[in-house]
């Protein structure tokens, strides 16, 4: 197939910015990320118990928020991008019904392999989650046909 | 540090590297994968669209990445629930710990997963390090699953890390 949107490593550079992203979990969508990965843990939704654990409110997954950055990589990469390594750090406590920035740019190009700094943020600027990635991408006259 | 101030005892120093479970091969699934794209929010169209995932070169539709984790957990009796909602431990391990916090994770994406794969799960407790954080001491639980096709082929590997203070 071929995508005019698909990114390719020859249009890149090292420092190369990715778009912002914003990400705002509802309650709703942490209901339905517990039950879809059978997760119980009360913090998630019961904002009582939160609180007695020492949170403000109920908490976003740690997890929803790497699928997120995943997401987010995945995103930019375009379907014959691939995601080839991913890790993050869950720092703080992130909140539903507030916004969280996604950031990234490119630390390094080796080959078709881009390497990433990647974090997620509050719109203050205090980094919630920072991660590193690798990502896959085509040439520009190698897309596949 | 002094035996007697460490938050790990030894005994538990002792099952690093040891497996700690192991998931029978499971067959990933449309709806599970979708369940979980949908809860995400993440509508790519290579989770959905069969003709434009071969299209892209795969087999057919693929889970998201980090789905397979989730697609290999089993359920267990609502009696096995603690409290704090969390399901009861299973692991031999021992911390001079009160609560353990997710931390994060890394992954490898070998190979992409495909609707109709059987995925098996092989997880090991592969790291206890104590450190000194603003907030006192605490140990960094590293534990890594590597995940098999039934090609035989390693799809990927996590390394899920928890933080216990």
């Amino acid at each position: 197939m071929t995508n005019e949107a698909q990114v390719c490593i020859d249009d890149l550079a090292v420092g190369f910015e990715l778009p912002v992203v914003v990400r705002n979990a509802s309650r709703v969508q942490l209901f339905l990320y517990s039950a879809a990965t059978w997760n119980p843990h009360r913090i998630h939704y019961d904002a009582d118990y939160a609180r007695f654990e020492g949170h403000q409110d109920v908490i976003v997954h740690g997890p929803l928020q790497g699928a997120w950055l995943s997401q987010y990589l995945t995103d930019w990469a375009g379907p014959l991008g691939r995601l080839v390594n991913l890790s993050w750090q869950n720092r703080a406590s992130a909140l539903p019904e507030q916004d969280y920035e996604f950031h990234g740019w490119i630390t390094a190009i080796n080959d078709d392999v881009v390497s990433l700094e990647v974090r997620e943020q509050t719109v203050d600027g205090v980094v919630v989650m920072p991660g590193e990635a690798k990502v896959q991408l085509p040439l520009k006259n190698r897309q596949r046909a | 540090m002094p035996e007697e101030t460490s938050l790990i005892p030894p005994e538990s120093l002792a099952l690093i590297g040891q497996v700690e479970s192991e998931s029978p091969a499971v067959e990933i699934t449309a709806i599970g994968a979708q369940r979980y794209a949908h809860a995400v929010g993440d509508l790519n169209p290579l989770y959905f669209d069969e003709s434009f995932a071969k299209g892209c070169g795969y087999r057919t539709t693929i889970a998201p990445p980090t789905y397979v984790q989730y697609a290999l957990v089993r359920t267990r009796p609502l009696s096995d629930v603690r409290d704090d909602g969390l399901f009861k431990g299973n692991s031999a391990l021992r911390l001079r710990v009160q609560r353990t916090m997710f931390g994060g994770e890394e992954w490898d994406f070998v190979e992409p997963v495909h609707i109709g794969d059987r995925i098996r799960a092989v997880s090991r407790l592969s790291g206890l390090d104590e450190k000194q954080g603003s907030k006192g001491p605490f140990v960094r639980i590293t534990r890594e699953t590597t995940y098999t096709n039934q090609f035989d082929h390693v799809v990927a590997r996590a390394r899920q890390i928890g933080i216990a203070r």
